[in-house]
């Protein structure tokens, strides 16, 4: 199948919210790293990072949430729109790992979940912004 | 083909034709992207209506036929949004002319819009210093009136603003008094929240300053060190850890507050960039400026830079809130032929401000009344009449401007710049009376 990031980051915010709603928030928890990672994704393509023929990004930059944020900035720092795409400085994914969807549900709450939710939120604002900028 | 001047017009005739279904959905924004290419944007609750549904459709593709590269193919010439007020307030909104309910949303590349017009500030008053075109005297013309201030007991606070190209400082203070820091350091700090670090060695006060006081703040300190790099990130927005963005010109308004605070000056004097420009927008509308002055010398130049400058306030819609605060200065008046020079520099002035600015005078109505904002051309009070500066030699290098201030003649400074001079201090007193 082909690459979407910019329907990946819609289609796994979506259910996060829906997981969000229904206190599952675990499941939630890890939506919002991954929409926050595929929005990112997709502006870093419009700020111009490349894929290869299967639609992945260049080595360095297949990373999750957690280390996305810091590589995003790599990106729109080289681009002269850039300026008007900043995310905060401090990543509100440093805690969150892809790998937790192993983890026990025990040690998600909802309080994690939104502060995670947040910082997908940040990207979802910045993605809005590049569809009226016309960039998307 | 369509070109870029034509979008509105046709975006009026199209949108025209369907405006009593767009009536029905207002508000309607027209977004014009940063490529220069239009989509209807309407709130979100249209989309799952099929009859409006249909109707927008319709208009997407009359649309895209209009406008062809400046289109969008109507599958994609429809953005749908959960609150559209938000769009209002980002200050690049104006009505589209012709059409009731519409407005279009401006994407621009740089930050600043120029259509985004603060109030003045409760603080002192902010003056700027503004020419369309460079090298006519306007820094030198700043410092004076600077120097003219402290000779009574007036606290100055003079900013030099025009960070492409400083130089202010050099009228003010001799080379080895200069601060540590400038502007365009405290920006680049304040984007790691480091700006309190140089907040304190960014002023020195000048030796000009006789019963009052000249604090000058300069673009760079006295190393200007990686200025360049500096400079590149100058206009950078910052965004704090809860998603708040600061536009570059906000953390410039809140550097004057800090400052304002600090110093206690009785008023700001800003050296702006020229043209239009970047910084210049920012000082001129939205630094909440008391007073903005248009430096002037005659010629086509000026004028057709200050036409376009105007002409977009007009369109933008925002004549009313800045034209009031506009005021010319003749700059280098020449002392041969000084009469017929100024007289057709003031005729000019007129000519623009009458077209762009002043409110049109149904015959029979008079003007400069609270019913139209429109002056004769021979008003003393008036915007356009200018404040005359007389051209001399002693006074057009920067360079030895300090020096020369030193051994000023008072009665010479008044008779090279004594219409400024009174200007800035009616500017203060009226600030004063407002205030109060």
């Amino acid at each position: 199948m082909n690459t979407d990031f910019l329907d990946a980051h819609e289609r796994h915010w979506e259910d996060a919210e829906l997981l969000s709603e229904s206190a599952r928030h675990a499941n939630a928890d890890h939506l919002y790293g991954v929409a926050a990672e595929c929005g990112l994704k997709r502006l870093m393509c419009a700020f111009g990072m490349g894929l290869d023929a299967d639609g992945r990004p260049p080595p360095g930059d297949r990373l999750h949430a957690d280390g996305i944020w810091d590589r995003y900035e790599a990106y729109r720092s080289s681009h002269h729109l850039g300026t008007g795409y900043p995310l905060p400085g401090t990543n509100p994914f440093s805690d969150w790992d892809v790998n937790q969807r192993y983890a026990h549900r025990s040690g998600f709450d909802g309080a994690r979940a939104g502060r995670h939710r947040v910082g997908a939120e940040h990207v979802r604002r910045l993605i809005a912004q590049a569809r009226k900028d016309g960039l998307l | 083909m369509t070109r870029f001047d034509e979008i509105l017009p046709k975006l009026a005739d199209v949108l025209g034709h369907h405006a009593q279904a767009l009536a029905l959905m207002a508000p309607v924004i027209v977004n014009r992207d940063l490529n220069g290419r239009v989509r209807l944007m309407v709130d979100a609750r249209w989309a799952d209506d099929a009859e409006n549904a249909q109707r927008l459709n319709q208009i997407a593709a009359d649309l895209y036929g209009a406008l062809g590269p400046h289109g969008y193919p109507p599958e994609r010439g429809l953005l749908f949004e959960g609150s559209l007020e938000q769009e209002f307030g980002r200050g690049r909104a104006f009505p589209l002319p012709g059409v009731d309910g519409v407005h279009v949303v401006d994407r621009l590349a740089t930050d600043t819009s120029w259509s985004s017009i603060t109030p003045p500030t409760g603080g002192p008053p902010r003056v700027v210093f503004f020419s369309i075109k460079g090298g006519v005297g306007r820094s030198t013309a700043l410092a004076a009136t600077a120097w003219s201030l402290a000779e009574g007991d007036t606290r100055v606070l003079v900013l030099d603003l025009d960070l492409e190209s400083p130089g202010l400082s050099t009228a003010l203070l001799p080379e080895d008094r200069r601060p540590a820091y400038g502007i365009a350091d405290w920006l680049v700090e304040d984007l790691v929240d480091n700006g309190d670090s140089v907040l304190g060695d960014m002023v020195v006060t000048s030796e000009l300053s006789r019963n009052g006081e000249i604090m000058v703040v300069p673009a760079h300190g006295q190393d200007p060190g990686e200025y360049v790099s500096k400079l590149g990130r100058v206009w950078m927005p910052r965004v704090t850890d809860t998603g708040v963005r600061e536009a570059w010109a906000a953390r410039l308004d809140r550097l004057l507050v800090g400052l304002e605070a600090r110093y206690q000056p009785d008023v700001i004097l800003i050296d702006s960039r020229a043209g239009i420009d970047e910084v210049a927008a920012t000082c001129l509308t939205e630094l909440g400026a008391s007073s903005i002055l248009l430096f002037a010398i005659d010629g086509d130049q000026t004028w057709s830079g200050y036409r376009i400058l105007f002409s977009h306030w007009r369109r933008a819609g925002v004549v009313a809130e800045i034209r009031e605060r506009l005021q010319v200065v003749g700059a280098m008046v020449p002392d041969t032929g000084a009469k017929e020079y100024f007289d057709r520099l003031r005729e000019r002035a007129w000519n623009v401000f009458t077209e762009e600015l002043y409110d049109e005078v149904p015959p029979g109505a008079l003007a400069g009344t609270e019913d139209y904002w429109s002056f004769d051309e021979t008003d003393l009070g008036a915007p356009h009449y200018p404040w005359a500066i007389r051209w001399r030699q002693g006074f057009a290098a920067l360079t030895n401007l300090h020096d020369r201030l030193n051994q000023i003649d008072p009665a010479e400074a008044q008779a090279v710049f004594g219409p400024l001079m009174e200007g800035v201090r009616l500017v203060m007193d009226t600030k004063q009376e407002v205030d109060s």
